[in-house]
C-alpha cells in the first residue's frame, strides 16, 4: 500500500495549500509560452506538457531582481534592502530536470558568501515533481546521469498511475511531509502501480565528454570554431536554463535615489567579459561558446562535483540556429573515442 | 516587492559607505582617492580582513561597481586608497566626487601576497602604467616593516614621464637608501629633463639584471608587458614559482557567482587575483 493523489482531488489540495497560507505554483500557460506560475485553481495547471518553455529558474532567480534601493542626501547616503517576497510555496507538477537544477546551483550561490536572494526563496519552497511518462527528442537527462524520476532537489517525488487517475507520493523530504500533512485526509492508500516512466535514450558520454575537455590540448582545438559557427550569440539557451546562474549588476535610477540590480546575463555576449581597456579575454563567439561548454562540463564539476546541466534540453530545443548543448557533446564524444 | 532593512551582514551585495577624504591627481586622467569608512562595524570588518593583493568594487549609486585593488598597504588600514584611470561611467563617476563626498566600497576580496612567505628575501618590484597601484601597496606593506625583508629594487616604467603615477612616493624612494628604484619611460616619452632610463620595461630589467639569488619578483602590468617580462625574468634566471602577478578581469560580483571572471577553470575572483607565474602559465593562455 503506497500513499495515493488522485486527480480530482488535485483542486480540494490546492485549496487546502492555499488556505494555509501557500502560493501554490505550477506549470501554465501565459500568453502562449508555457511556464510555473501562480494558480488560484487546479484547473488552470496543465500537467500535459512534457516540459514548460521557461525553466523553473525564474522562480528563485528572477529575471532581474532589486536588491538594493538608495537615497542620496547632502549628508548620506541610505541603503536599504530589498528581499524577495516573503512567505511559502509550493511547486506543483515540477520535472525532475527542472528541480535538479536547483540543487545543482545551491552549492554556487552558498560557497563563502551566501547569497541570500536565492536561498530565502529556496527555504520557502515545496517542490513536487511529476516523474515524466513521455519526452521529447530534445530530453537528454539519462546523458547527464540523471532520470525522469530523480529525486535531486524535490521535496516529494509523484508517479504517475496509468490513465492519468492519480500518482503516487514518495515523501523526500521534512519540508516534503509537512506540505503533505495539511492534505493527509485527502490522499488515499492503494495498490495501484505507477505508469512507466519515459525510456530517454542516452544521447553522449558524458564522462567521456569530461575526460576530453579536461585535456587542456583541446582548447584550442578547432572543434571550437567549427562547432560554433552557427552561434549567433543571442543568448536564449542561457536564459531558458534551469542552471545557468551568471548574472550582471545594474542601476536604475539617478544620483538621487534608484535601485541596483541583479539581471541575468548570458556568456554569449561579447560584452560579458570586456575590460575597460578594450581587452577582450573571450573575444570570438566561439570562445564563448567553449567557455560554456567547459563551464558546465568542466570547470563546474571540478568545483561543485556535479555538471552545470540537467539534460532539460531546452538549449537545444529552441536554439533558433538549431545548435545546442546536446550537439556539442555528441560530437565530443565522437572525438573522445 | 516587499521593503525589509534586515541586517547588512546578510546582504552579500551591499556595499560600505565611504567619505572621500583626500584626492591627489597622479597623471593625465588618473586619480588616486582616500576613503574612510562611515559606518565602524564596517571598518572593523575590514582591519580583521585586509591584506595586501585583495580587490575591491568601487562604486557609485546611480552608475554601478568598478574592480579595482586597494592600492594602500596592509599596513595602514585607517582608510583604503584607490588609483584608477577615468574611462567609463563608474570611474567618470568616481572621479568627478568632491572631498567630502560618499561613495561605495564592496570587499576587500580575494587572495593575497603571502608576505610571511618574503621574509628574508629580496624583492624586486616590477610595474608598468597604472599597475603601479597594485604594487604599491605590496611595496609599502614591505617598506613598513623594512627589517623583515633583504634587498628591496623597484622597476617601474610608464608611456610618457607625464604617465608614472605616484610621483612624489617616486621621489621619495629615490632618495630612500634602502630602495634601488629604476625609473623608465618608453622612447619617445621622455622629457628634455628626464634624467633615468628610456625603454620598455623589460629591456630595462635586464640591463639592471637583478639578481634572481633569494629573490622574489612581483610583477603587475599590462598583459602585454607581463608576457615579455617574464621572458626577461626567466634569462635572469628567476623560477617561475618565484614570480607573483595579479590578474584582473571584469567582474560583478567579487565573490565567485556572476561567473564571468574565470581564466579557464579558475576563477580570478576567489582563487586569485594573485598568483604566481608558475600557476598562470598552467592556464590556458587563449582565455587570459
Amino acid at each position: 500500500m503506497t500513499k495515493i493523489l488522485f486527480t480530482d482531488k488535485l483542486n480540494s489540495c490546492v485549496e487546502r495549500w492555499r488556505s494555509a497560507g501557500l502560493t501554490v505554483i505550477g506549470p501554465v500557460q501565459r500568453s502562449n509560452i508555457s511556464m510555473y506560475g501562480a494558480v488560484k485553481s487546479a484547473s488552470e495547471l496543465d500537467l500535459n506538457l512534457v516540459l514548460t518553455d521557461r525553466s523553473i529558474k525564474e522562480l528563485f532567480f528572477p529575471q532581474s531582481e532589486p536588491m538594493l534601493s538608495y537615497t542620496i542626501t547632502k549628508a548620506d547616503i541610505n541603503t536599504l534592502d530589498f528581499v524577495p517576497p516573503a512567505g511559502p510555496r509550493i511547486i506543483f507538477g515540477a520535472r525532475a530536470c527542472d528541480a535538479s537544477g536547483l540543487a545543482i546551483d545551491d552549492p554556487l550561490f552558498g560557497w563563502d558568501y551566501k547569497d541570500d536572494y536565492w536561498f530565502q526563496r529556496r527555504n520557502e519552497t515545496v517542490i513536487v515533481t511529476i516523474a515524466c511518462t513521455k519526452a521529447d527528442d530534445f530530453c537528454m537527462c539519462t546523458s547527464l546521469k540523471l532520470a525522469p524520476d530523480s529525486t535531486k532537489g524535490s521535496d516529494i517525488l509523484l508517479r504517475p498511475l496509468e490513465n492519468n487517475k492519480g500518482w503516487q507520493v514518495e515523501e523526500l523530504t521534512d519540508r516534503g511531509r509537512e506540505a503533505f500533512k495539511t492534505i493527509a485526509d485527502i490522499l488515499q492508500e492503494g495498490n495501484d502501480p505507477p505508469a512507466a516512466t519515459v525510456t530517454v535514450p542516452e544521447k553522449f558520454n558524458a564522462d567521456a565528454c569530461a575526460e576530453w575537455l579536461k585535456n587542456q590540448e583541446n582548447f584550442d582545438s578547432r572543434f571550437w570554431k567549427e562547432i560554433s559557427a552557427r552561434c549567433i550569440g543571442c543568448g536564449s539557451c542561457t536564459y531558458l536554463c534551469p542552471t545557468c546562474h551568471c548574472f550582471d549588476i545594474q542601476d536604475e535610477g539617478g544620483s538621487f535615489e534608484g535601485i541596483r540590480r541583479k539581471n541575468w546575463d548570458s556568456c554569449s555576449f561579447a560584452l560579458f567579459t570586456m575590460h575597460t581597456s578594450g581587452h577582450n579575454p573571450r573575444s570570438t563567439q566561439s570562445a564563448r561558446w567553449r567557455q560554456r561548454i567547459m563551464h558546465k562540463f568542466n570547470y563546474f564539476p571540478g568545483k561543485f562535483s556535479a555538471n552545470s546541466c540537467s539534460g532539460c534540453g531546452r538549449c537545444t530545443r529552441e536554439c533558433p540556429v538549431d545548435m545546442g548543448i546536446t550537439e556539442t557533446l555528441q560530437e565530443i564524444s565522437k572525438l573522445s573515442q | 516587492m516587499t521593503e525589509n532593512n534586515h541586517n547588512a551582514a546578510q546582504n552579500i551585495y551591499k556595499p560600505a559607505i565611504m567619505k572621500i577624504v583626500g584626492r591627489h591627481d597622479e597623471a593625465p586622467g588618473v586619480r588616486t582617492m582616500r576613503l574612510e569608512f562611515q559606518n565602524p562595524a564596517d571598518h572593523e570588518l575590514f582591519k580583521e580582513t585586509y591584506r595586501t593583493g585583495m580587490f575591491g568594487l568601487y562604486g557609485v549609486y546611480g552608475e554601478g561597481e568598478s574592480t579595482f585593488c586597494v592600492a594602500s598597504p596592509e599596513t595602514r588600514k585607517d582608510y583604503i586608497e584607490c588609483t584608477f584611470r577615468q574611462s567609463g561611467r563608474v570611474t567618470s563617476a568616481l572621479a568627478n566626487a568632491d572631498i567630502g563626498d560618499l561613495v561605495t566600497f564592496r570587499g576587500p576580496y580575494g587572495n593575497r601576497f603571502p608576505l610571511e612567505e618574503f621574509y628574508g628575501k629580496n624583492l624586486l618590484f616590477i610595474a608598468g602604467g597604472i599597475a603601479l597601484p597594485p604594487t604599491r601597496s605590496v611595496i609599502w606593506s614591505c617598506l613598513d616593516q623594512r627589517e623583515k625583508f633583504g634587498k628591496v629594487t623597484i622597476v617601474y616604467g610608464a608611456r610618457t614621464v607625464a604617465d608614472l603615477v605616484y610621483k612624489h612616493e617616486l621621489e621619495e624612494w629615490m632618495q630612500r637608501d634602502d630602495v634601488e628604484l629604476v625609473l623608465a619611460v618608453d622612447p619617445g616619452g621622455e622629457s628634455p629633463d628626464w634624467k633615468h632610463r628610456v625603454g620598455f620595461v623589460p629591456t630595462v630589467l635586464e640591463e639592471a639584471a637583478p639578481s634572481h639569488e633569494n629573490c622574489i619578483a612581483v610583477l603587475c602590468g599590462p598583459p602585454i608587458m607581463i608576457k615579455f617580462t617574464l621572458m626577461s625574468l626567466k634569462k635572469l634566471g628567476f623560477d617561475e614559482s618565484n614570480v607573483y602577478t595579479t590578474l584582473e578581469n571584469r567582474m560583478k560580483c567579487g565573490v565567485g557567482k556572476c561567473g564571468r571572471c574565470n581564466v579557464g577553470s579558475t576563477y580570478v575572483c576567489k582563487e586569485g587575483p594573485v598568483f604566481t607565474a608558475a600557476e598562470v602559465s598552467r592556464m590556458p593562455a587563449a582565455d587570459l
